[in-house]
């Protein structure tokens, strides 16, 4: 048996429930439509984009990059938290006989499962209102990393928060800002200069780039390796966090 | 069976265990009597890998805590005070999980057995949250003895449950005990220590201030009570040694004076002092 597969198996039997209570779809669904319907039908009428695209073909991507990361990260972050501290669940992993390793490894999958299935949700949108978006292998390479990312992410505030309220707050100053200035609703090309390093550090911001790439070029290039940079980074200090756990 | 060598841990300035040390044999209950915060939850964190202690070591079956706790973790099982079943899934899903996270062997058939023994077979697809506070906590009963524990932890087993659960609670708690497993169990519960347990510890402030079987306790500390209503209407308990010593104090009181046999509570009382104090207040 697998180390990490009961972690996710655990995860899946909760989502599988979530999923059959009709209101989860409507509310994963529920902002993202919202942005399309007013960054896309409603200003996206008269946002003209250099390359000659039209805006909803620019914005699909970014918002299933946006959602992604949404879901990823706040599932991971919100579950673990109430575990750890209010359900006291997550004692359950750790008086087991399984690696620190394998329960980051469980958590990981199980965020990118849900972050996957809100992205569904938005690509199916996409297929649906009239645009030209596509998808090729990078959208999907770039779509994996992003929700590995993010619940990598994710697995970190929910083990550092010392209360429910923190998640929420982790997430109005990090998620949040990310979702708007990394280049989901418009082009990054257009924020002044002086703000373009703290842009580039957002990981979102590579997504972004990468998402909507046709090939790989220089930029996608640098773009990939930021994004493998984070994914290490967030996967290291989160299963590190896990081997240290102490009450 | 389970050996603490001088074990403290502090959250901040409260030190919630304090040099603590005693061993456990095996195949006995052993209690850990004592009041809220006198460190027994804490004891059973430590001893169950969750909290890492301050200084000092443990061993369970020889296997160092410290050193290997993924070993130790194949050896226990853990009761804890507060529900940590999956409430939104079944009874079957809450034990599947946690048999794949011990490597649970013939898993299936393994889970019937631990249902049949706790009575819980007609609740196998129940939700958790729907089952009633007794049937959950069988539930973590069953969870704990699937993969066969040598050693079960049982922090504060009864606590909010009806009497006659309780009593319940503890004919599987023997049960557990005649299968050969050593049992450590935390309890404010005074009837819980005295019928249940071989031996008991009592704890205050983080220290193991008496140990032996209730009835050497009780021998200790003197095995009668006195108990009269002062001048000022205060209960007044004092313990003696013999039945005649009884006698003699109880003579000296006109009305509404009992003699009775002392428990595990009185033997906490006269070891921590207070009560003792009221006694002087009182005469």
């Amino acid at each position: 048996m697998i180390g990490w597969y009961p972690i996710f198996l655990k995860e899946m039997l909760q989502f599988k429930r979530k999923l059959l209570r009709l209101g989860y779809i409507f509310s994963a669904m529920m902002a993202p439509i919202i942005y399309l319907v007013t960054f896309g039908l409603g200003l996206g009428r008269t946002v003209k984009l250099s390359e000659g695209t039209d805006y909803l073909t620019f914005l699909l991507p970014g918002l299933v990059a946006m959602s992604s990361m949404n879901n990823s990260y706040s599932w991971v972050a919100s579950s673990l938290n109430l575990s750890r501290l209010y359900f006291k669940t997550f004692q359950v992993y750790i008086q087991s006989p399984v690696k620190p390793f394998s329960i980051m490894i469980g958590e990981v999958l199980a965020g990118m499962v849900k972050g996957l299935f809100a992205s569904l949700l938005i690509i199916t949108v996409g297929f649906v209102v009239p645009s030209n978006f596509s998808i090729n292998l990078i959208f999907v390479v770039t779509l994996l990393f992003n929700c590995f990312m993010f619940a990598s992410l994710g697995v970190i505030t929910g083990m550092i928060t010392k209360s429910h309220e923190d998640t929420a707050t982790y997430s109005n100053f990090f998620i949040m800002p990310m979702a708007f200035f990394s280049g989901t609703f418009f082009s990054i090309d257009r924020i002044p200069t002086i703000f373009k390093p703290i842009i580039y550090i957002m990981p979102l911001t590579h997504t972004n780039v990468l998402i909507r790439k046709n090939y790989i070029d220089t930029e996608a290039l640098i773009s990939l390796l930021v994004i493998l940079l984070y994914c290490t980074i967030f996967f290291l200090v989160g299963s590190n966090l896990m081997k240290k756990y102490n009450e | 069976m389970i050996r603490i060598e001088s074990i403290s841990k502090s959250y901040g300035k409260v030190k919630a265990v304090d040099s603590l040390s005693f061993e456990i044999k095996k195949g006995e209950i052993f209690g850990l009597l004592g009041p809220n915060g006198a460190g027994k939850t804490t004891t059973v964190k430590i001893l169950t890998t969750l909290t890492k202690p301050d200084k000092g070591a443990c061993y369970i079956d020889e296997i160092d805590i410290i050193q290997n706790p993924i070993e130790i973790k194949k050896i226990i099982g853990v009761v804890p005070q507060e529900n940590n079943l999956e409430r939104e899934l079944t009874v079957y899903e809450n034990l599947l999980i946690y048999g794949m996270l011990h490597k649970v062997k013939n898993l299936k058939s393994r889970i019937d057995e631990v249902l049949s023994a706790m009575g819980l077979q007609d609740k196998k697809n129940s939700v958790v949250s729907t089952l009633s506070g007794g049937l959950q906590r069988r539930t973590l009963l069953a969870r704990a003895l699937l993969p066969q524990p040598k050693v079960l932890f049982l922090d504060e087993p009864s606590i909010g449950l009806d009497p006659h659960i309780r009593r319940e609670l503890w004919q599987i708690i023997r049960k557990i005990k005649s299968e050969g497993r050593t049992v450590l169990l935390t309890t404010h519960y005074i009837e819980e220590a005295e019928t249940l347990c071989d031996r008991v510890g009592i704890l205050s402030h983080g220290k193991l201030i008496a140990l032996g079987t209730p009835s050497e306790l009780k021998k200790d500390v003197g095995e009668y009570v006195v108990e009269f209503t002062d001048k000022d209407g205060r209960l007044v308990s004092q313990i003696c040694h013999s039945r005649e010593q009884a006698y003699e104090i109880a003579k000296q009181r006109s009305d509404g004076v009992m003699i009775r046999k002392s428990n595990l509570e009185d033997v906490f009382v006269k070891l921590t002092g207070e009560r003792i104090k009221e006694i002087k207040e009182g005469q």
